[in-house]
């Protein structure tokens, strides 16, 4: 299934990794690039994702609200938030907005684990 | 270099700047939170850029900044200006690690022991702020030697604990402190170290770990009370940087530019045989290659710009250097960097290295005094050495100024007449100035001692002979008893020479414009005969003149009429070149000799006529040999 990911991140370098690893899994995937809040949730209307993978530490509202945020518009879609700092707290938000947490540096396995349990989910709801 | 490398150094710069902003910002008002919530947010971005491209030592080196600052977020510390001290000094490590990366294209691969010494400076001090005070040894050290010290004697403490993870405290107290010793340039005390590690795990027993360390801190101690160095740099201005382009493309851009003068030159010469013909377009054509001219040299100018570097690059190792000669030589030598953002051509930044580096040894080997000869002249005990860049004009200034002995001009009176490098009368009735001004001799070294570190006059000579090359300068100041300064005088771009075009032997030739003193008519009867060569008189000086023509290999041409001569000064060389005709000024892109010509040593390069003819650019200095 071809999907369109959105993936949020300050940095472009750590798009760029993201990129990397997404383009070896499912490189037939449609990736939209946002580089703070507002451009993530311009791209919710614009670009309508299925998924999204959401940098916690960024300027101004981090990836926790950008998820909140998500959650009101589209209450099922996949998301995880992503930190360097695996602190329980971060964790533990992440888990109540039903969000995956995953830990920087992004490792293959865990993306595609990740992907994997989206695409089963995004499967489940279409059918 | 990869894309993720040069987005990494893109981003890494501006989080750097963002970070000592907000440093800054929130050591003037400690209880800002957006200053601090951002120079958080940077280090953390920081650590994870370095975790993205694999850069592991600065990964580390960032996470401790940011669990110092995570605690003052917390409210666990205050904000110091000396916690604000240590991530600044963090970030210039990692700008260190960048220009490394920028100029090799590859991470640094010693970077774990600056990464371990930063990661334990802030160790101690999260041990200091918890009341744990941190030993700190009264030697007046600089404070990273002080930190290392205060680590050091923690890690001894540590492994005094008898318990458990016995075996995991020797391995990292081992490696600490081997990397810290290898950091401080002692890489035998290192070696040591690292060997004892192995005997201690073996044994399960701390105490050759520890009684390496100790001995080895001993060392430390006896070497660092006479040469307490510390490089002081000035913090750099914060860079902007838009736009990254690869070098090649620049170089391409040069080149072009370069044609396109050339072509230009050649619409010069068509426009002046317009005028000569009558052309009735003529002066229509002189006014827009007028135009044309103007536009072509500002286009040159800046295409020139774009091939610039700073001279940190240059500069950065050798604060390094000097603690290391310091060290060798029980010299304590203070290191001061100015002007390191200076720009100057990338040609000039990379040969830039060698002389200055002569010149840097000399000033520590010859210059400075030893501890007991500064003390008796009554001089601060701690030698200073500054270390200068900055742009004048069209030039780049570079100079090196110590505060040592200074250059006795009877030592090299004496030593000239020792070595027979000159007859005893001529040296006595020369000047103070051109005395000194013969340290730029081959084979002349007024040190008493040869040493490992300057040899025996090589140098000064190189160094002379090495920055004229690259179109500059070299200055010499000195003041007995108080110092010397070596000062180059660099152009900013190498690429546009200035030349008068002459003729001779029905040949045209380039002179580089900046060795032509004047031109005069000097009438026949007034060139002397001195053995087989010939002289002239201008204002009461004697000067040699060579018939042009004839140096180069064509026949003597016998006249009566007044000559016409250039006179010409490099090198501290003076002569008269004869020549058949003067002609105009140019700026010509000069290129070096290929082929055929390579081997005369009287050219100096060759550049495209407006005509598509070659013109050949006279080396004046290798004539007037």
């Amino acid at each position: 299934m071809a999907l369109t990911i959105l993936v949020v991140d300050d940095s472009k370098l750590a798009r760029m990794a993201v990129a990397k690893v997404l383009g070896g899994l499912c490189p037939d995937w449609t990736r939209v690039e946002a580089a703070n809040a507002d451009e993530a949730l311009a791209a919710m209307h614009e670009k309508t994702p299925d998924l999204a993978v959401l940098d916690f530490n960024m300027p101004g509202r981090d990836g926790l609200d950008v998820a909140a945020q998500i959650r009101g518009l589209r209450p099922s879609m996949p998301m995880a938030v992503i930190s360097a700092n695996h602190q329980k707290e971060i964790v533990d938000r992440a888990h109540a907005l039903g969000a995956v947490f995953l830990s920087k540096p992004l490792t293959e396995p865990a993306l595609r684990d990740f992907l994997a349990g989206a695409v089963r989910q995004i499967e489940a709801g279409a059918a | 270099m990869n894309e993720f490398l040069e987005q990494f150094l893109v981003e890494a710069r501006e989080l750097v700047e963002q970070a000592t902003a907000d440093l800054l910002a929130l050591e003037r008002e400690p209880d800002d939170r957006a200053s601090l919530d951002g120079s958080f947010r940077a280090f953390h971005t920081l650590k994870g850029g370095a975790g993205i491209v694999d850069f592991a030592a600065m990964a580390h080196a960032m996470h401790a900044a940011e669990d110092v600052l995570s605690t003052v977020r917390k409210g666990d510390r205050p904000v110091t200006p000396d916690m604000i001290g240590e991530c600044l000094t963090c970030l210039d490590q990692v700008v260190q690690w960048l220009d490394a990366i920028e100029d090799s294209g590859e991470l640094p691969g010693e970077a774990d022991a600056e990464a371990d010494l930063l990661a334990a400076r802030f160790a101690a001090r999260a041990a200091a702020s918890e009341g744990a005070k941190a030993n700190s040894p009264v030697l007046g050290t600089a404070p990273s030697s002080a930190t290392a010290l205060a680590v050091l004697q923690e890690q001894i403490a540590l492994l005094a604990v008898r318990g458990e993870g016995l075996e995991g405290r020797i391995a990292s107290a081992g490696r600490l402190a081997a990397n810290i010793f290898r950091h401080l340039g002692r890489f035998d005390d290192a070696e040591r170290i690292a060997g004892s590690v192995s005997e201690s795990l073996a044994g399960l027993d701390t105490t050759s770990i520890a009684r390496s360390i100790e001995s080895a801190l001993e060392r430390l101690a006896d070497k660092l009370s006479p040469s307490q160095i510390a490089p002081v740099a000035v913090r750099p201005d914060p860079l902007s940087r838009t736009l990254r382009i690869n070098a090649e493309r620049v170089e391409a851009l040069v080149s072009l530019t370069g044609e396109l003068t050339v072509a230009n030159n050649a619409i010069g010469h068509i426009a002046m045989l317009a005028q000569e013909g009558d052309n009735p377009l003529a002066a229509g054509i002189a006014d827009e290659h007028r135009k044309l001219d103007r536009l072509i040299a500002g286009l040159q100018r800046a295409v020139l710009e774009l091939r610039v570097l700073p001279m940190r690059g240059v500069f950065q190792r050798f604060s390094r250097l000097v603690r290391e000669m310091s060290e060798s030589l029980t010299k304590p030598v203070r290191l001061t960097i100015e002007g390191e953002d200076t720009h100057a051509d990338k040609a000039i930044i990379e040969m830039l290295s060698d002389p200055l580096l002569h010149v840097v040894r000399n000033a520590m080997d010859h210059g400075v005094e030893t501890c007991a000869e500064r003390a008796s002249a009554g001089k601060p005990a701690i030698a200073t050495i500054h270390l200068r860049a900055r742009r004048e004009g069209e030039h780049v200034v570079v100079e090196v100024e110590d505060d040592g002995r200074g250059i006795d001009p009877n030592r090299i009176r004496k030593t000239v007449v020792e070595r027979n490098l000159a007859a005893a009368d001529a040296v006595a009735g020369m000047s103070d100035e051109a005395l000194v001004d013969l340290i730029f001799m081959p084979g002349l070294s007024t040190a008493t001692d040869v040493t490992d570190l300057s040899g025996r006059g090589v140098g000064m000579d190189a160094v002379r002979a090495s920055v004229e090359r690259l179109g500059g300068r070299v200055q010499l100041e000195t003041r007995l008893g108080s110092g010397s300064t070596v000062r180059f005088l660099l152009p900013f771009s190498v690429m546009m020479t200035e030349v008068m075009t002459v003729e001779a032997g029905g040949q045209l030739f380039g002179i580089p414009l900046d060795a032509v003193v004047e031109t005069v008519r000097i009438p026949r009867e007034e060139i002397r005969s001195v053995g087989h060569a010939h002289a002239f008189v201008l204002r009461n000086r004697t000067i040699p003149l060579l018939g042009l023509g004839q140096t180069l290999g064509w026949a003597k041409v016998e006249s009566d009429s007044d000559a016409t001569v250039v006179v010409a000064s490099t090198g501290g060389l003076l002569g008269g070149l004869e020549v058949d005709k003067l002609g105009s000024r140019m700026d010509v892109m000069l290129k070096p000799l290929e082929g055929i010509l390579s081997g005369i040593p009287e050219i100096a390069g060759t550049t495209v006529l407006g005509d598509g003819g070659v013109l050949l650019v006279l080396d004046v200095k290798e004539l007037l040999r």
